[in-house]
């Protein structure tokens, strides 16, 4: 027993002089699946928060100290993310939440941990209808990436307008899936579109043969809601290989370069998918596409847009705050990032902080869209079709 | 008829034959050492890796080598790791409870996994690129004599690899002195070591033959699915356990036969036996191998060969 | 000073899900330490406890089936009894299987479970789960609460309004991890009780040597049963106090048996199977090092860091996640191999002299 005691109290202690040993800085938190079931698409996301984080301390930083992320895991799991997030808001006192990735373990975390600590979270991407009606009234949760709810009629929409009468659906019984999958299949009946089959799937399986095949009774397009990596390819893959399917309709999960890699781009003319991304058309979305590219980090992979606004939008509500107290930085983020206001791009971290400084209003413009914060602190976003052009994805803007 | 062999049929079989490769590691070392191995699931996927490390680092060299030959020097490579784990891992615990090899084991499938997420990062590798069309030859063939197969030549290859793989293990089993000291052992460890049977030394060899199925079956794996990541072989682990007990276990053609059955029906219940719709629900697709399993180990828990009850 | 309310907070925390685990590994031991049952489903059990007590508790939802709004209490009781329930459907089929089957076959009713769960979305609502369940203490907080019996007789609504908003906003947090501590230490009790009775030594007699236990003319299989669906009931409690302590439970990686029912058995491995004291601290200890690693390993890259400081630690930092797996990994192999049989080794009752000082080495 004794023994046990010191090792208990020992780790305890080391424990927290570790964390305690860190120098004051502005800190937030920044909770990320980096292990659990999607770390190939958390990847560039942890890359592209680092990168923003490293543009404005290279531009002086955030109230004239360092801007620093401490990162922690929260493995697309609600246990796992209450507890990262506890870690960071108490023994890391650190001002804000950059979002657990996925929808079930932000939700998990805010009602349990931040929103009780009075702690905003501000989610990179987190998409299910279901964050817009749980915070009752405490405005502490916000996002930077659009409710499914609206990219399920855009790619609905979208599927209508080029020609898709009827198509089957499947998708990974997961939550972020399996909520797109339903608000897609819903508008687009609704819209005189047919659903011919629709059926979950169980991820990470090796084979879907048998299931693509069952689903493929007179269509040949497929409305495939999976992550790329634990499900989306082999399904593809199995539905070209089978000839089940030719035609593919998707959203932010399939939109990987590795998509194209691992498939090959000549059997890729028919795919489209969405993602809640500007194009190169708009200048805040050349400024990102500029800086990630000179940073390798791909810009158009999902969420990583976001991720990237998310973090640079965190800093500039610090400043616009003016000082580290946890309870002015919600109302200081939606004046940042709402308009009106003078625009700042991504990586146009001095300019935003002389007129801060100055006291001037300004509103962030970000690579994932405007960036503005509704009651609900959602945002509207805005969507692009990708479709493979000479080897890789190319964007286009709806609507 | 002919939608039901080319669409459910033969890639059923084709996940049977993963599972058997899968299955024998399983079944043997629950057979001789008492434990479930939870570990086996990781060998195959480091086999994996290290099968496309040696694909990678030739293609640098300028040779593209097929997957089955970047698989020999992954296997030795792999059964090296078994037979170090098994020395300083499970060893120490020969004599105590299976538990507790049990929990080692669990905690060596945490090591090796979280291994490789350090040295190749967490993200999907690409094996083998492409869409793998249906063998012309036999399309042919066959759509001469009026049903057309379609099969491609990745599926091909591991059926018959499976079944050069059987013959060679049945050969090794039933002829060979190294074979029957292996099926003493399991049939009766104290009275084999009495007879003065090398316990150690078959115990040596059930890491190697189990290392070679099992980089065999990841490798299979990998150039069915066209990819490699950290968790594959995690993901096939419990369809495998299914399988060993399905077959009985100790009964390495058993589990043969388990992985087959295992495998054939998660790809039939997506078949419309009854009107348009699959017969279950594919969301339930992992649920089906439990199913049968549970079924059997109520109803026959000796597996279908008459394996070992402990 | 806010840096120590932190710290206080954290500690809470810990305690509380140190204790939420220590509750399960407390139902394992029932199971494999009393009766020697290999249970691998220990998630399944858990889930099955937290989802009854989310249903029946949460406010009504247009999202799962309910919530009908219950007090908590009788969420808890029945959460209990939903998991006894199936433990006894289950036993009443599997338990004469040995352990390694009885192990196998938990691990499958487990995943049905969660299959179940997963896929019967109209009650369920699926793998996007269900949210706002109420927290003891917490929960007190909550309109539905204040503005009903039994609070609104001491006073009204507004009062309690200005009352809570008079208190710090953490205020619960003691009180429900003392919650949790006093639930703990009563399923210890009993426990103890249980073990040191009449039936915990004939489960000992059961679990050492059937043949003669049978021979001795005892009901073996109806005692096998009875210690799984007690371990059950004990973990379905477990279970709904995680809900609690989440306030949001789904499917898939909430109860992912490769966490949840490896970290209890570790828990009770290490802290000795047998014996009730030991099954606290191992849920104690091993949820300590599991949650305080994180902060280590931090730690340890960026002191890495500063000594080698031409070198960058990015893809350390991006793989520490991994990496805490591989240590824990790596420290549990050295806790089978130098504690056999846990830190606080069974100790058997009622066998006195030499034999105890044996019998306490047993593994």
């Amino acid at each position: 027993m004794r023994v046990m005691k010191r090792i208990l109290f020992g780790s305890l202690a080391a424990a927290m002089l570790v964390a305690g040993s860190a120098q004051a800085q502005v800190k937030v938190g920044n909770a990320m699946a980096v292990t659990g079931p999607i770390p190939d698409l958390v990847a560039p996301m942890v890359a592209a928060v680092d990168l923003a984080a490293k543009h404005i301390n290279e531009q002086g930083g955030v109230l004239g100290e360092s801007y620093e992320v401490v990162r922690a895991d929260s493995a697309c799991d609600p246990s796992a993310a209450v507890d990262a997030v506890t870690k960071l808001i108490n023994v890391d006192q650190v001002l804000g939440i950059l979002g657990p990735v996925c929808s079930g373990a932000t939700i998990a975390q805010a009602e349990s941990v931040s929103i009780p600590a009075g702690v905003v979270t501000l989610s990179v991407s987190a998409s299910s209808p279901a964050i817009t009606s749980m915070e009752s009234g405490t405005d502490l949760v916000f996002r930077a990436a659009a409710s499914d709810a609206y990219q399920g009629v855009a790619l609905a929409d979208l599927t209508l307008a080029s020609g898709i009468k009827e198509i089957a659906v499947s998708y990974a019984n997961d939550d972020y899936n399996a909520a797109i999958a339903q608000v897609f299949a819903k508008v687009y009946e609704e819209k005189g579109g047919k659903v011919v089959a629709m059926e979950a799937h169980e991820p990470n399986k090796a084979s879907y043969r048998s299931e693509v095949q069952t689903l493929s009774k007179g269509t040949n397009a497929l409305a495939l809601f999976a992550y790329y990596g634990s499900s989306g390819i082999t399904i593809m893959r199995n539905a070209l290989e089978t000839g089940a399917f030719d035609t593919f309709i998707g959203a932010d999960g399939m939109l990987a370069q590795e998509v194209i890699d691992q498939i090959g781009a000549e059997n890729l003319g028919n795919a489209t998918f969405t993602t809640s991304a500007s194009d190169d058309t708009t200048d805040a979305y050349k400024a990102w596409q500029a800086l990630a590219e000179a940073a390798g980090v791909p810009a158009a992979d999902p969420f990583v847009p976001n991720s990237y606004d998310a973090t640079f939008m965190m800093a500039m509500a610090i400043e616009k705050a003016g000082s580290a107290d946890r309870s002015k930085i919600a109302a200081a983020l939606r004046e940042v990032a709402n308009a009106p206001g003078e625009v700042i791009l991504p990586g146009e971290w001095a300019k935003a902080k002389k007129l801060i400084g100055e006291g001037k209003d300004v509103n962030y413009v970000g690579g994932a869209g405007p960036q503005d914060f509704d009651a609900n602190g959602d945002v509207q976003g805005s969507f692009s079709k990708n479709t493979v052009v000479g080897g890789k994805w190319s964007a286009t803007l709806i609507k | 008829m002919l939608e039901f062999v080319n669409f459910y049929f033969i890639p059923g079989l084709v996940l049977g034959c993963i599972y058997a490769l899968g299955a024998i590691g399983v079944t043997l070392t629950f057979g001789i050492l008492r434990f479930a191995n939870f570990a086996h699931g990781e060998v195959m996927m480091v086999g994996a890796f290290l099968t496309w490390t040696f694909m990678d680092f030739m293609t640098g060299a300028g040779l593209a080598l097929h997957p089955l030959v970047a698989a020999i020097p992954a296997v030795v490579i792999a059964i090296g790791v078994s037979v170090f784990v098994d020395r300083y891992f499970y060893r120490p615990f020969r004599k105590s409870s299976p538990i507790i090899v049990v929990i080692a084991s669990f905690g060596m499938m945490l090591v090796l996994r979280s291994l490789v997420q350090v040295i190749w990062g967490p993200n999907q590798i690409t094996f083998v690129k492409g869409i793998a069309k249906p063998n012309g030859a036999i399309r042919e063939a066959t759509s001469d004599m009026g049903m057309m197969i379609l099969v491609p030549d990745k599926h091909l290859l591991i059926m018959v690899g499976t079944i050069v793989i059987m013959l060679a293990f049945n050969y090794i089993l039933t002829s060979t002195r190294m074979g029957k000291a292996m099926r003493a052992v399991s049939d009766n460890p104290d009275l084999a070591r009495t007879s003065g049977i090398n316990v150690e030394s078959v115990i040596r060899n059930i890491w190697v033959i189990g290392g070679f199925c099992a980089v065999a079956a990841g490798v299979f794996l990998a150039m069915d699915t066209q990819f490699i990541e950290s968790t594959m072989g995690f993901r096939i682990l419990l369809p495998i356990f299914a399988a060993a007990i399905l077959g009985g276990i100790g009964r390495p053609f058993g589990a043969v036969a388990g992985g087959l059955i295992i495998g054939l029906a998660e790809e039939l219940v997506a078949y419309p036996w009854i009107g348009d719709a699959p017969l279950i629900s594919p969301g339930y697709k992992s649920g089906i191998a439990f199913m049968i399993m549970v079924v059997m180990l109520i109803v026959r828990p000796s597996g279908l060969f008459r394996g070992k009850v402990f | 000073m806010d840096q120590m309310l932190g710290y206080f907070l954290y500690a809470m925390s810990l305690l509380t899900m140190g204790g939420i685990y220590a509750i399960l590994a407390l139902g394992l031991n029932a199971q494999w330490g009393f009766a020697g049952l290999f249970n691998a489903g220990i998630a399944g059990f858990a889930a099955l406890g937290a989802y009854t007590y989310a249903l029946l508790t949460t406010a009504d939802s247009p999202f799962h089936y309910g919530g009908l709004g219950l007090p908590l209490v009788i969420g808890e009781m029945v959460a209990m009894v939903v998991s006894g329930m199936v433990a006894a459907v289950i036993g009443a089929i599997c338990i004469r299987l040995r352990a390694d089957y009885l192990a196998i076959a938990t691990i499958g009713i487990a995943e049905i479970i969660k299959l179940v769960i997963k896929n019967e979305t109209d009650i369920t609502n699926g793998p996007r789960g269900i949210n706002k369940i109420p927290r003891t203490w917490e929960h007190l907080t909550e309109e539905r609460f204040y503005s009903s019996w039994p609070m609104s007789m001491f006073n009204t609504p507004e009062g309690w309004v200005s009352f809570f908003d008079s208190l710090p906003a953490w205020w619960w947090q003691p009180f429900f991890a003392a919650t949790v501590l006093v639930i703990m230490f009563i399923f210890y009790f009993l426990l103890e009780r249980a073990r040191l009775s009449p039936w915990g030594r004939m489960m000992a007699a059961i679990r050492d040597n059937e043949v003669s236990a049978r021979a001795a003319g005892k009901d073996v299989t109806g005692r096998r049963i009875e210690a799984f669906i007690l371990g059950a009931v004990i973990m379905g409690m477990g279970g709904a106090l995680l809900a609690q302590h989440l306030r949001l439970i789904e499917p898939t990686n909430t109860f992912d048996p490769a966490k949840m029912t490896f970290l209890v058995w570790v828990m009770l491995i290490a802290g000795g199977s047998g014996n009730n004291r030991g099954a606290i601290l191992g849920g104690f200890l091993v949820w300590v090092l599991w949650s305080g690693s994180e902060l280590m390993i931090k730690g340890s890259i960026d002191v890495i860091a500063s000594i080698f400081s031409d070198w960058d630690p990015a893809i350390l930092q991006t793989r520490a996640g991994f990496l805490r797996m591989l240590l824990i990994g790596l420290l549990l192999q050295l806790v089978l191999q130098k504690y056999p049989g846990g830190i606080l080794p069974e100790k058997r009752p009622a066998v006195s002299g030499r034999n105890a000082k044996r019998a306490g080495n047993r593994e």
